[in-house]
């Protein structure tokens, strides 16, 4: 690869610096090189790989776009894709060690398993309505959490056993939360109602003759404003790493390279001189430790660097959402703020 | 989508008007890198835009001011409005692209995790 | 102004608060101007029942 090549693609890794890493395809940058922003370019050049899916984690490729924009979908996945969570909570009897503030804010993290795009928010319905609404069916749903921890009948007065031996509902789980529908929900959600979406998170603890009687009102909200509301456990990306030989790794130094290397990324092989040598074979599983640049027998042999356009994203969701339709969402949110924003463009080019 | 729902702000100023319309600086209220940072990619892929760069004047303030600066063949508003529609178009055609992968299926899935699918 | 609005709950509201005791938690009936003694352990100290009144708090 020509140095050129090199400076325009990728970000390379040395054992003290890192450079190359800002994206030089602004128009003029590189004579002769048309970098002008054209959709019909972009389409040819831009691709999407998905690699895997499970039920809470998705992990695909976006190639051929620049950091700004990936980073931007990185931030949105965290911070501005809506989700339900409990805001409200009205505590008509808590006689738990548990304080009041404590258990509502361990209920506000617990996840909620509602589909964001069939509520709105309540400044939309408040805007809509003029502003003196309380909670509507349109944005609010409502469960109820009334636990109330008893002996068990029959159970001996054995110290050493087990609370939940001792007790009933010596434990409040997720689960025992129940879904109150208001208004319109109850047809709207007949076939998939609200609930938490994992069944066992543990809430508060309980003893005989202590009890919880609460009213929870979820709504929708943003990261932004309190991470209860972030859809993902963590969204992040990855640079794919490009390691490039330069002169040929031979013999006992090829074993040795091929250990700096996670498992699968570099192979040894036997040439047509009859000796062993080193080729990289998947690259994606490496790390980049740059452990090989620590080794005087092949750090001169081989460059570190990462393909700058090429990004590996890997989104956990937290449950409420399904993984696949994460980016979608996001995506649609960088879609709507440059609306709004166009809009108010006109508005002021209108005033003028 | 303003969060706190204050209409007092309004979303988008221009400061700094001067006679020359190939210069402007836009500030954008509750925003922050996410928008900016690409805002700004996208009109510095215009060839008639000769500078454009953002910065966030306080960081506890949610304000962003981008500044544009253009040849004479174009103003600085309309550089602005050509670098949303493109970003717009880049968006759409990302999830043109991702959904067509997607649906594919040509990848590692678990078992049902394409059922209670109800919008895409 | 006071015994206007809370007049009526005075009287309707009975004189006898039960209270817990500090040491052996068992509720005792607690009047005014009378010594304030557990009736089983004879601990002097007592806590108020929780308030019936419902309490509305943020998730945050």
């Amino acid at each position: 690869m020509t140095d050129l090549e090199l400076l325009k693609n990728r970000v390379v890794l040395e054992s003290d610096r890192v450079y190359s890493v800002s994206s030089m395809d602004v128009p003029g940058t590189y004579p002769g090189v048309d970098d002008t922003w054209d959709i019909e370019r972009f389409k040819k050049t831009f691709k999407v790989v998905i690699s895997e899916l499970t039920k809470g984690n998705i992990e695909f490729d976006l190639i051929g776009i620049d950091a700004s924009i990936a980073n931007a979908f990185r931030r949105i996945l965290i911070a501005e894709v809506p989700s339900m969570a409990i805001e409200d909570v009205f505590i008509l009897n808590n006689t738990s060690i548990m304080h009041d503030e404590v258990l509502a804010h361990r209920l506000g993290l617990i996840p909620i398993k509602a589909d964001p795009n069939d509520f709105s928010f309540r400044w939309e319905t408040a805007q809509k309505n003029g502003n003196t609404q309380g909670p509507t069916d349109a944005d609010t749903i409502v469960f109820k959490l009334q636990v109330k921890c008893t002996n068990k009948k029959g159970a001996p007065k054995d110290d050493s056993l087990e609370p939940s031996e001792l007790y009933d509902n010596s434990s409040v789980y997720s689960g025992q939360m129940i879904w109150s529908p208001q208004g319109r929900q109850e047809e709207f959600f007949k076939n998939s109602p609200p609930r938490p979406v994992y069944d066992d998170i543990l809430i508060t603890k309980l003893r005989p003759n202590q009890e919880i009687d609460l009213e929870l009102h979820c709504v929708k909200g943003i990261g932004k404003d309190h991470a209860k509301f972030s859809p993902v456990a963590t969204a992040s990306y990855r640079l794919l790493p490009d390691i490039i030989i330069t002169k040929p790794i031979l013999g006992k130094d090829a074993e040795k390279f091929q250990k700096c290397f996670p498992e699968g990324v570099v192979e040894v092989f036997v040439n047509k001189d009859g000796e062993k040598e080193a080729r990289v074979v998947n690259p994606r599983k490496d790390t980049v430790s740059r452990e090989c640049l620590r080794h005087a027998e092949f750090k001169d042999k081989v460059k570190l660097t990462r393909v700058r356009d090429h990004f590996i994203f890997n989104v956990e969701s937290v449950g409420a959402i399904p993984p696949q339709r994460l980016l979608p969402d996001a995506v649609k949110v960088l879609i709507e703020k440059c609306k709004v924003l166009k809009r108010s463009l006109a508005q002021i080019n209108q005033a003028n | 989508m303003n969060i706190d729902g204050n209409e007092n702000e309004a979303k988008l100023k221009i400061l700094s008007s001067s006679s020359d319309e190939g210069c402007a600086t836009f500030s954008i209220s509750e925003e922050d890198h996410t928008l900016a940072n690409a805002l700004r990619y996208m009109i510095m892929k215009n060839p008639k835009v000769e500078y454009c760069g953002y910065s966030i004047p306080h960081p506890t303030e949610a304000k962003v001011n981008i500044r544009v600066q253009t040849s004479e063949e174009t103003t600085a508003v309309e550089a602005m409005n050509k670098g949303l529609d493109d970003l717009i178009e880049l968006c759409e055609h990302i999830l043109v692209e991702y959904n067509e992968k997607l649906d594919l299926k040509n990848y590692k899935y678990d078992e049902g995790v394409f059922d209670t699918e109800n919008k895409a | 102004m006071s015994s206007q609005f809370y007049g009526d709950l005075r009287t309707q509201s009975p004189q006898r608060i039960t209270y817990i005791c500090g040491d052996c938690g068992v509720e005792n009936e607690i009047r005014a101007k009378e010594p304030i003694r557990c009736r089983d352990c004879g601990h002097r100290i007592m806590y108020k029942k929780r308030t019936k009144r419902m309490v509305q708090f943020e998730a945050r």
